[in-house]
């Protein structure tokens, strides 16, 4: 035995904090352990085992359904896996540091606020402030990989201090707000107001964005090496915008009204 | 006891010596540009005036050409190696001759080739140059910098790795009839070196024609001309040469272990034998001081033993 499959019995009728459903939490317990934890639900507790079946599994890791009213999935995760077959609520992979979460759905707001390490990957879309901070934090994300193969929706990036996050379709409004440092990587369009307080980092977009925040100006094109380098050393990357990078992007540095010397790179 | 059998390959006599080698620290770098030239400019420029540790502070050359497709950002690309008498003296010299001739050269960037081991500081130490406006990413597990540089930006990894377990001074002596045929010999050892990879021959072309002795009736001068290998001082000072032999040149290596040192010297004596008496060769000899110079000792006749089929002698 080394791992666990937790099927839902039932939609859930009230919002559960799944943040204590972590591989090293429940490693070397049995089933009926596993059953006989309780979890928060709604504005009290409720037995795992009234709410999920419980099957012990041959491989590692959890696999946990989803839904919409299951918030902080994987968060605080250090190792291992966790899958979810389906799509949860917020704050799926705050804090993690290590290990790795996918999400067959989409995710709520909040996913990967304030990681450190490890991977998620989302495939359908995710809400807002993706990688941005945790509550009463002032820096978002700082390292590790968020993969979403669909859109999110506003705030992507907010005080980004480190990491990568790749958003394979658009991203909404006020993106790389107060960017630290980090990259951001969106395939489709960028929504307007992005970049406010940028200080460093990079975004990378496939197309011109429609309307950034005021503070922006255009260094012009460049063949840029290091993107041909990343290209190579971030596989997803280079997926992201179909396989390769050519090196050529526009430069747009700011946000110079907060001083900031970020960068929005327009690939060609 | 009988004395050691001779080992004759191919007409050429392998002495019954050895090369002293010594520790050192090493490292790889991999220098790319947008086409083969200008890769080979910067990586030329960077292993200059490195022939040795006495006078140059390092020992450098090119390892290997790279193809496109193998380097880190898909450009041409060459391997260096560089190596120092400690570790503290490759963290000072790799930077700065880093920062003197890649930096400086056009489009190139600049990438670790050696993992693990101590860092040496590449980006580190280089992206003070973008004063401020120097950008790190830290992807793919490795933190590279970009400086920005008139012609664009500069690119390189932020650290190198290293190796201690490097050894520098691995030699021989190739003894010729004639100063062309000595040359040939060198050459052919050299390009048949030069397919061994994480050796290098840090001399010019591969090749030095002033072997020396420790010390000198100078004060001061730490090596000098190793008269026994001389032919013009024959009769003058004592001598190793035979009368039929006019030149001597000897090919020095530095290994980023002693199994690529000992890979190399092979392989370059059994392109010397490969030309044998008739072209030229007497004899391939070492250059040791005694066994007080370094903890390494590459026996010539243990090396060549696979090469000869003989059975080496035992232990010296």
């Amino acid at each position: 035995m080394s791992g666990f499959r937790l099927t839902l019995k039932a939609p859930l009728a009230a919002r559960v904090d799944a943040s204590s459903l972590l591989p090293a939490a429940l490693a070397g317990a049995n089933v009926a352990d596993v059953a006989a934890r309780s979890l928060p639900f709604g504005t009290g507790t409720a037995l795992l085992g009234d709410l999920f079946a419980v099957e012990a599994t041959e491989q590692d890791g959890l696999v946990i359904s989803g839904d919409r009213r299951l918030d902080h999935v994987g968060a605080g995760m250090t190792a291992g896996e966790v899958r979810i077959e389906g799509s949860v609520g917020a704050a799926a992979g705050a804090g993690m540091s290590g290990g790795r979460l996918t999400i067959s759905g989409d995710a709520g707001d909040g996913l990967a606020a304030g990681l450190s390490g490890g991977r998620i990957e989302v495939f359908g879309n995710a809400g807002d402030r993706v990688g941005g901070p945790q509550p009463g934090e002032r820096q978002g994300m700082r390292g590790g990989v968020v993969s979403i193969a669909g859109s999110v929706g506003d705030g992507l990036g907010a005080r980004l201090r480190g990491g990568l996050i790749l958003v394979g379709g658009n991203a909404g409004t006020c993106a790389a707000d107060g960017l630290l440092a980090g990259t951001l990587a969106i395939a489709g369009r960028l929504g307007p107001g992005a970049g406010r307080g940028m200080k460093r980092g990079t975004v990378l977009v496939a197309t011109a964005p429609d309307a950034l925040a005021p503070g922006f100006i255009e260094a012009g094109p460049q063949d840029f090496i290091a993107l041909k380098l990343l290209a190579r050393r971030v596989p997803d990357l280079a997926a992201l915008f179909g396989g390769q990078l050519s090196g050529r992007a526009v430069r747009l540095v700011g946000n110079r009204l907060a001083g900031g010397e970020g960068e929005i790179l327009v690939l060609n | 006891m009988s004395a050691p059998a001779p080992l004759i390959i191919n007409g050429v006599e392998i002495r019954d010596s050895f090369a002293e080698a010594f520790p050192m620290a090493g490292t790889r770098l991999i220098i790319t540009a947008d086409t083969p030239r200008w890769a080979h400019t910067a990586a030329a420029s960077l292993t200059g005036f490195a022939t040795s540790v006495i006078g140059c502070g390092c020992e450098a050359a090119i390892e290997r050409e790279i193809p496109a497709a193998e380097t880190p950002d898909g450009r041409p690309g060459y391997a260096v190696l560089i190596f120092a008498m400690s570790l503290k003296d490759l963290k000072k010299i790799v930077p700065l001759r880093a920062g003197q001739c890649v930096l400086t050269s056009p489009t190139s960037a600049l990438y670790a080739g050696l993992q693990g081991g101590a860092a040496v500081p590449l980006g580190k130490a280089l992206r003070y140059f973008g004063d401020g406006h120097q950008i790190s990413k830290n992807l793919g597990g490795s933190r590279i910098w970009r400086i920005p540089v008139m012609e664009g930006e500069f690119v390189c990894d932020e650290i190198v790795g290293s190796t201690t377990a490097a050894v520098g001074g691995g030699n021989f002596l190739i003894l010729a009839r004639s100063r062309p045929a000595a040359l040939a010999a060198a050459e052919a050892a050299v390009a048949a070196m030069g397919q061994v990879r994480g050796a290098i021959m840090p001399f010019p072309g591969g090749v030095v024609r002033s072997g020396s002795k420790v010390g000198s009736k100078y004060a001061g001068l730490i090596a000098s001309s190793n008269e026994a290998y001389c032919p013009t001082l024959r009769g003058i000072a004592k001598t190793a040469l035979p009368a039929e032999v006019e030149s001597v040149l000897e090919i020095v290596i530095d290994g980023l272990s002693e199994g690529e040192v000992a890979d190399s010297m092979r392989a370059g004596i059994t392109a010397v034998c490969g030309l044998g008496a008739a072209g030229g060769v007497v004899a391939v000899d070492a250059g040791n001081y005694g066994g007080n110079l370094g903890p390494f000792h590459f026996k010539l006749h243990q090396l060549m033993a696979p090469v000869s089929g003989a059975t080496p002698e035992a232990g010296r």
